[in-house]
């Protein structure tokens, strides 16, 4: 017999028993539904993050910060420690002055190493407001752009030099409906410093920030105007502290960037670049997607448990014809194949009807979760279908559907024919 | 020209061994129509087993035209059985949710032809036991001598050598069961397909001419067409 003609008998006999392969096409179903919407919420929120982080660029930068010591005294549960007077001060609380640095601390970590181009610190600086000639004022988010960070902007360029700017979007928007007629043009940003009084600095517009997770409402300027402000504002002993600095390295060089990164570590610091915060994301979507699919797989694993179960009582079912078509000379390798298509094809359908569903229920749900809940999803999908990952669940589907068909299907095939004929 | 030389049969269940045939010698002439008779547990059906290629023997063999079937290869025992013989069961086994020419077609779809061959050929089988009107029809909805026309049907769409029939008539009124052994002589008569019909009915024993009788495994009686002993 051909294949298209054992193909043909296989689909002829699921539809002779319609409602029997109807409900183990739907248990198929709702695991392959579930493992489609869990993957595709993986990649949707993977392809979110992709889309946000991708507007800046940091490849030689490395962002130091102090790790954070537990908090608290180190207790455990079977062993209460002894209270000795003195002894455990340190351990009871945070102290925000030990997690902040002075550059000339950092500095001496540095001393040793070369190829580090700047060290930033990460001024913490604030505006009142920003305004264009003849424009309304606008309040304003204020942010540092450290140098070997780049902006990826809708128009103009990133920073480059000094008394610049980069405005969100949104503000460009509101200021000139042609948001590349603003470029080169000088915005008027406006601060307190440290008296309370105002202070106006005129700083030239070179680029408008594409939309992303920080840019959406702040506006950037380069370090040394940033220096500027910070200093008018600082207040306190703690002033030349910062918590956070960036280190710009000469090259791209992985050995370099391990080498910084090992230097700060040893002492208690957090090193990272651009490229490992975004791996560490990536890698908390990824485990929960595995997550998440493991739900998706118990629900097939019982599905397939039903596929078994249909197969070997069609098999009881069809003792006679299995019988007769062996007497006529199909073989046991037919019989066994057409078995397994028989299953494959329970897979094969219940993942193509979960999948179909599936995408329809993300669409919708993708419209209505951004317009109600998730507004910052805008413009992405919160469901993301990709062409590899719906015919990787077809592909796992039938094959678990066929891996459940080979025990139904082998005892098939191994039917004596006139014991068979003559099974009551 | 099919012959069984010195063929045995020997049932082993839970270590009790039964001979189900003991030594048989038989020729069946091509174009002959020959019945298989005795009482149930005879060996006939055994007997019919093993001469059709369904079951193989404990020891002996059988001959087609000359050449050892029995030591086949169950892929070539397959072949064998798809191209030369053709089958009639006393219990149909029809596909009854199936239509009546796709019942007929199975045994060139095991075959592997090509779809439009297939149909013809099973039309020209249903034509020729006058059933061709019935082809778009669910197997189910025929009557009993409509059913197993249908087989005959089915064991001629091959065009094959031999017959091999199990109580045609057996699940048929004596009317129907006349009119369908009219049929399968006709048959042999204009196509020179050798019958070979297990049976316990003496009448239609009487009308194939050739009857072997078997009796505890052991052919007990082999009477030719004009009485004489085989």
């Amino acid at each position: 017999m051909r294949l298209w003609g054992i193909i043909r008998m296989a689909n002829r006999s699921l539809l002779r028993n319609k409602l029997r392969t109807f409900l183990t096409i739907s248990a198929i179903f709702v695991g392959s539904f579930t493992l489609t919407l869990t993957n595709g919420l993986g990649d949707g929120l993977r392809a979110y993050v992709e889309n946000q982080v991708k507007n800046v660029e940091a490849e030689r930068v490395v962002f130091i910060r102090k790790q954070a010591p537990v908090a608290g005294p180190r207790l455990s549960d079977d062993e209460p420690a002894e209270y000795r007077e003195g002894e455990n001060k340190d351990e009871n609380g945070l102290d925000p002055s030990a997690m902040s640095f002075t550059l000339q601390q950092i500095e001496s970590i540095t001393k040793d190493i070369p190829g580090i181009k700047t060290i930033t610190p990460h001024y913490s600086i604030q505006a009142e407001y920003i305004t264009l000639d003849g424009s309304k004022k606008y309040q304003a988010g204020l942010g540092m752009l450290s140098d070997g960070v780049i902006q990826k902007t809708e128009a103009g360029r990133t920073i480059d030099g000094k008394d610049q700017v980069i405005i969100p979007h949104g503000l460009a928007r509101a200021l000139d409906a042609n948001i590349a007629a603003l470029i080169g043009k000088h915005a008027t940003i406006v601060y307190k410093n440290a008296a309370g009084e105002l202070k106006t600095l005129s700083l030239e517009i070179v680029g408008v920030a594409t939309k992303g997770f920080i840019t959406n409402t702040n506006s950037f300027v380069d370090v040394q105007t940033a220096k500027q402000i910070y200093d008018d504002q600082k207040t306190g002993y703690d002033a030349d502290k910062f918590f956070n600095f960036s280190l710009q390295m000469e090259s791209v060089s992985d050995g370099k960037l391990a080498e910084v990164k090992k230097a700060f570590e040893a002492k208690g610091f957090a090193a990272d670049t651009m490229a490992d915060q975004k791996k560490r994301t990536y890698d908390a979507i990824g485990i929960f997607k595995i997550g998440m699919n493991f739900f998706a797989m118990i629900a097939l694993l019982a599905a397939s448990f039903g596929i078994v179960n249909t197969l070997i009582i069609a098999v009881m079912e069809r003792t006679k014809e299995i019988g007769l078509q062996k007497a006529l000379g199909l073989s046991r390798g037919k019989i066994f194949l057409m078995f397994s298509l028989e299953s494959i094809l329970i897979g094969f359908w219940g993942a193509i009807i979960g999948i179909l569903s599936a995408i329809i229920s993300g669409v919708i749900a993708n419209r209505f979760l951004v317009s109600s809940y998730l507004p910052s999803f805008e413009g992405y999908d919160f469901f993301s279908f990709t062409l590899p990952s719906i015919v990787s669940v077809l592909a796992l589907v039938s094959a678990i559907a066929f891996i459940a068909g080979v025990f139904p299907a082998f005892r098939a095939s191994k039917l004596n024919p006139i014991e068979s004929l003559r099974y009551e | 020209m099919l012959e069984a030389v010195n063929l045995s049969k020997t049932y082993i269940s839970d270590g009790i061994s039964y001979d189900a045939l003991r030594t048989i010698d038989l020729k069946i002439d091509k174009g002959e129509r020959a019945a298989i008779t005795g009482r149930s547990g005879s060996g006939k059906s055994t007997l019919m087993h093993l001469l059709a290629c369904l079951d193989e023997p404990t020891s002996g063999s059988v001959l087609l035209d000359g050449k050892d079937i029995s030591g086949l290869s169950e892929r070539e025992r397959n072949v064998l059985r798809n191209e030369k013989f053709g089958f009639v069961f006393q219990q149909f086994f029809l596909n009854g949710r199936e239509t009546v020419l796709e019942n007929v077609a199975l045994p060139l779809r095991i075959r592997g032809w090509r779809e439009s061959k297939i149909r013809s050929a099973a039309k020209a089988a249903l034509a020729s036991v006058e059933l061709e009107d019935k082809a778009g029809k669910r197997a189910k909805d025929l009557s009993g001598g409509e059913k197993q026309r249908v087989c005959v049907a089915r064991a001629l769409v091959g065009e094959p050598q031999m017959i091999f029939a199990d109580e045609p008539t057996g699940n048929l009124d004596s009317t129907t069961g006349k009119l369908l052994e009219d049929m399968l002589f006709q048959l042999n008569a204009a196509r020179g397909i050798t019958l070979v019909i297990v049976t316990h009915d003496p009448d239609l024993a009487r009308r194939c001419g050739r009857v072997v009788n078997v009796k505890d495994g052991r052919i007990e009686t082999d009477f030719g067409a004009k009485g004489e002993v085989r």
